[in-house]
């Protein structure tokens, strides 16, 4: 401790920069969620639990917290079984790498599109006018609104969730650990039961935690296609306070959100620091030659991996299909319209959106590599309340960050609500944690010996990170550049709370088109937030691969030793 | 030139299960202007961590460290003007092999001709002409250690440190490098301190060798020094091949030992006559000194022989003792078959007497 303290002091630059992120921290994740409480726990100015015991003794309330349980539970198991058996099948039936490539660009769609699009799709293709309820099979009136189509439309966005988490850890439970059991003569299937599934199942819970957390969090789907037979916690807050302007009911509604999410979050936690999800050491050897699944089986996969992918295709061609035609189910003419709508009235909304992902790009992708490397290489106190701190807006649920907001910056004294700052602050403390991840796990990558070789060398610890370890973490900085870029674009579950006359989003307007039924509009900003983010996305990938760093980390360079 | 003095030097961490652990514990060290001085030992027995408190990567919990006349104990690694060679290399990677040498050069301001002139010269010494626009990826093991050695002495530092600097090469260069670390370090006459677990790697290349065991210096001395005057079983058993032998002193006299080990007297010239009659010890006697043969000397049992070319290494079972026997260009006649009897006569001279642990 007395070294600790000797060295910051020591180091004024560190002593500087700590005392700055504390004071960010404070003000954009402790101030708001502190406000939020206060508001919750309080009636005229005096601590009571009146409000929040109102708000539960709601039967509404009641059963959108059972609703938000059971809808997360579904969507957590179907989904990770989804997905477990799209890494299996791309793990272990030699799929030709084009159809790899179909799957992983399939199961990408999802994850970079505007919150509302598989719901949207979904009315296209099953609402009243849909292509399948409507055109195909002749239904009339039908209702798609309620817990299947939110749960369908939730699983389909989700589950590639549990593909990219599925998929590193079946490739390190590897051939070789199968081939064993093979050779020691067990059978397939028992293989797969005594080997590959028990090695496999601490990534499954992952998963299943994952997708859990994001069904709980999630508000467009439901806000789309639950409809008032099925409410959930995340749709009634909005509502409460956009709709009955009950800050206070809102307030103690979110935080019924948090615990649901404080348990997934306590949980992940104490499994990962107790290392369940160290991936399986040992060589993952080459592509063994033996089969893990029988022919049929394999068929059998194959083919319900393509439908599911063929599916989330088909809903992205209605999406596109629909932008392009006046009136979907109505009037199948060709047109621009919707795009010169969105172009001419949507204007403010794509430049709002674009000036606000400029501005935080940068700051989130330096903040996300600045506070991933204190927490991974530095020494200082508060280190570990640092990192989980930083932590806590990307972990909880959208909701209660900007009801948080909203009741924090309304009035001074840091009144920030209708400036684009609150959504600023919003996006960077919300989405770079993904940033300070991707930095303390390249850190740990690379060896501390080569900051040590710069101070050997005379450079002092600002040179050092200036000249070594930031262009070593460029990798880290870019995909936290990526990431705050894309939720800038899709994200809406907190920001919904804090746009303004000045400042909207295109999320939000997509919400509107929404409402005022202008479902041609809504499909157009759609098509077009995809198409921006992949383009960026492509750009930053490659420039990714151009880094000298990141072609040093896969020559595995500076790796190891000490 | 700048000598290194450590004076009771500790290091503390705090370890998950076993709580405070001293890493290194009142370690005293002088090495002279200079000289190079290999910390030797096994892995955990403190000697990295004592060169990082050299380096200043971490900082004694105790004791005093003094560069030349200047006490550097709470002086940043920044501003210790240190050479440091790391096992695993440590280049930058993202930097090319002109860069990673002028790194240092470019963080003390020297002008960019004078860099230039700097890197070419020493990329010459270390003969790595016209590497300079090659990035580290690209380069071998060997070159990579010649690049991190350019590195560290480009900047003219005072002292020159290694951790451990030729483990992750193979054994044919890592002969040929510490032959050339050797004649550098003489060449520049720079003071140096040399981390290692490999002896023989110890031997070759230092003035004098500290051996540390559990975070504590055993015992300072030349390679000769430690291989013929141990001066404890550990550092018996560490440096080269070693037999034990349990004893009891029978008498002392001036110069000499009367011992009785395994019920035979033998008497050993013995200058470190710190023992007394009736004492326990064990007799430290190297495999090469014991001769074999017929005639007088205690019976024993061949029970393992191994021909190596140049050499035969025997173990041979005397009075339920294992003894290691090494003869080096024995005659071709001279064989000695698995199950033989022997007989086996230890040397008078050349005997350590050490206390048993």
């Amino acid at each position: 401790m007395k070294v600790v303290r000797a060295r910051i002091v020591r180091d004024p630059a560190l002593l500087v920069t700590v005392t700055v992120l504390w004071l960010l921290l404070a003000l954009f994740v402790i101030y708001p969620l502190l406000m939020l409480a206060g508001t919750a726990f309080a009636e005229d100015g005096r601590p009571a639990l009146g409000p929040l015991m109102s708000v539960l003794a709601k039967p509404g309330t009641q059963r959108a917290f059972v609703n938000s349980l059971l809808l997360g539970t579904l969507v957590g198991i179907i989904g990770t079984v989804l997905g477990f058996l799209f890494a299996f099948t791309v793990s272990r039936t030699n799929l030709p790498p084009a159809w790899v490539r179909l799957i992983d660009a399939m199961t990408l769609l999802p994850l970079i599109s505007p919150p509302f699009t598989t719901s949207i799709a979904f009315i296209f293709s099953f609402g009243p006018r849909g292509l399948i309820s409507y055109e195909l099979l002749g239904m009339r009136g039908t209702n798609v609104y309620g817990l299947t189509s939110t749960l369908a439309a939730e699983v389909l966005t989700y589950f590639p969730i549990a593909y990219l988490t599925l998929r590193p850890v079946l490739a390190a439970i590897g051939g070789n650990l199968e081939e064993m059991a093979f050779s020691l003569g067990s059978s397939r299937l028992h293989a797969f039961r005594t080997v590959t599934l028990p090695l496999a199942l601490p990534g499954l819970a992952n998963a299943f935690l994952l997708l859990f957390a994001a069904s709980l969090a999630d508000f467009a789907t439901p806000l789309i296609l639950a409809g008032n037979t099925f409410p959930v916690l995340p749709t009634e807050a909005y509502l409460q306070i956009i709709g009955l302007f009950d800050l206070k009911g809102g307030a103690a509604m979110s935080l019924l959100l948090l615990v649901p999410a404080t348990f997934v979050y306590v949980v992940q936690r104490v499994w990962v620091e107790r290392g369940y999800f160290v991936t399986i050491s040992g060589k993952s050897g080459a592509q063994s030659a033996i089969r893990s699944v029988t022919p049929a089986a394999r068929v059998a996969l194959i083919f319900l991996c393509l439908a599911v992918a063929f599916f989330i295709g088909y809903l992205y061609a209605l999406l596109l299909h629909a932008s392009l035609v006046v009136a979907f189910g109505a009037n199948h003419a060709w047109t621009l319209a919707h795009y010169h709508v969105i172009f001419t009235e949507g204007r403010k909304a794509i430049t709002d959106t674009m000036i606000i992902a400029l501005i935080g790009m940068p700051l989130g992708g330096f903040y996300g590599v600045l506070v991933g490397y204190l927490v991974a290489r530095r020494e200082f106190a508060g280190r570990a309340a640092m990192e989980i701190v930083s932590m806590i807006n990307y972990a909880l649920p959208g909701t209660i960050v900007g009801i948080a907001y909203l009741i924090a910056f309304n009035d001074p004294p840091v009144a920030l609500t209708g400036t684009a700052l609150i959504i600023i602050a919003c996006y960077v403390f919300r989405y770079s944690p993904t940033g300070i991840r991707t930095t303390v796990a390249l850190l740990h990558q690379i060896d501390r010996s080569l900051e040590e070789a710069s101070k050997s060398l005379g450079a002092r610890s600002v040179t050092t990170f200036r000249r070594v370890t930031l262009p070593l973490v460029m990798p880290a900085f870019f995909a936290g550049v990526g990431v705050v870029f894309i939720r800038s674009m899709t994200a809406i579950s907190a920001t919904i709370f804090l746009v303004s006359i000045g400042w909207t989003l295109i999320t939000v307007r997509i919400l509107e088109n929404m409402t005022e039924l202008s479902l041609g509009p809504a499909a157009a900003f759609s098509v077009f937030v995809i198409v921006i983010v992949m383009a960026v996305t492509t750009c930053v990938n490659a420039l990714l691969r151009r880094l000298p760093a990141a072609a040093a980390e896969q020559a595995q360079w500076g790796v190891g030793g000490g | 030139m700048d000598g290194i003095h450590i004076k009771s030097v500790s290091a503390h961490f705090r370890h998950q299960v076993k709580g405070d652990v001293a890493a290194v514990r009142d370690v005293s060290l002088d090495v002279r202007p200079g000289e190079l001085m290999t910390l030797l030992g096994p892995s955990g027995c403190g000697k990295t961590t004592t060169l990082r408190m050299i380096a200043g990567f971490q900082e004694p919990s105790a004791g005093k460290i003094f560069i030349g006349e200047r006490d550097v104990t709470h002086t940043e690694a920044n501003e210790r003007n240190i050479g440091f060679v790391f096992q695993n290399y440590a280049l930058f990677p993202h930097l090319s092999v002109f860069e990673n040498v002028a790194y240092g050069l470019k963080i003390k301001r020297m002008d960019g001709a004078e860099v230039a002139r700097a890197v070419t010269d020493v990329l010459a010494l270390v003969g790595l002409v016209s590497y300079e626009r090659q990035m580290p990826h690209q380069l071998s093991g060997g070159e990579q250690q010649r690049v991190a050695l350019a590195r560290a002495i480009v900047i003219r530092p005072r002292v020159l440190l290694f951790d451990e600097p030729l483990s992750n090469l193979d054994a044919k260069l890592r002969t040929q490098m510490r032959g050339e670390i050797r004649e550098l370090q003489r060449r520049l006459g720079i003071t140096a301190v040399y981390v290692t677990h490999d002896q023989e790697e110890a031997m070759a290349i230092s003035d004098r060798i500290a051996v540390m065991n559990k975070g504590v210096i055993e015992q300072i001395g030349t390679a000769e020094e430690l291989y013929r005057r141990p001066a404890s079983v550990f550092v018996a058993r560490f440096i080269g091949r070693s037999n034990l032998i349990e004893a009891t002193v029978t008498a002392v006299s001036p110069g000499r030992v009367e011992l009785s080990i395994a019920g035979r007297l033998h008497v050993i010239e013995s200058a470190n006559a710190e023992v007394r009659s009736g004492q326990t010890v064990l007799a430290n006697v190297r495999p090469e000194a014991i001769a074999i043969g017929k005639g007088d000397g205690s019976e024993g049992i061949v029970k393992v022989c191994t021909y190596l070319g140049e050499k035969m290494e025997y173990e041979i079972e005397v009075a339920g003792q294992m003894l290691q026997i090494v003869r080096f260009n024995p005659p071709p006649a001279e064989r000695f078959e698995l199950g033989a009897a022997v007989r086996v006569r230890l040397p008078h001279e050349g005997v350590q007497l050490l206390a048993s642990d």
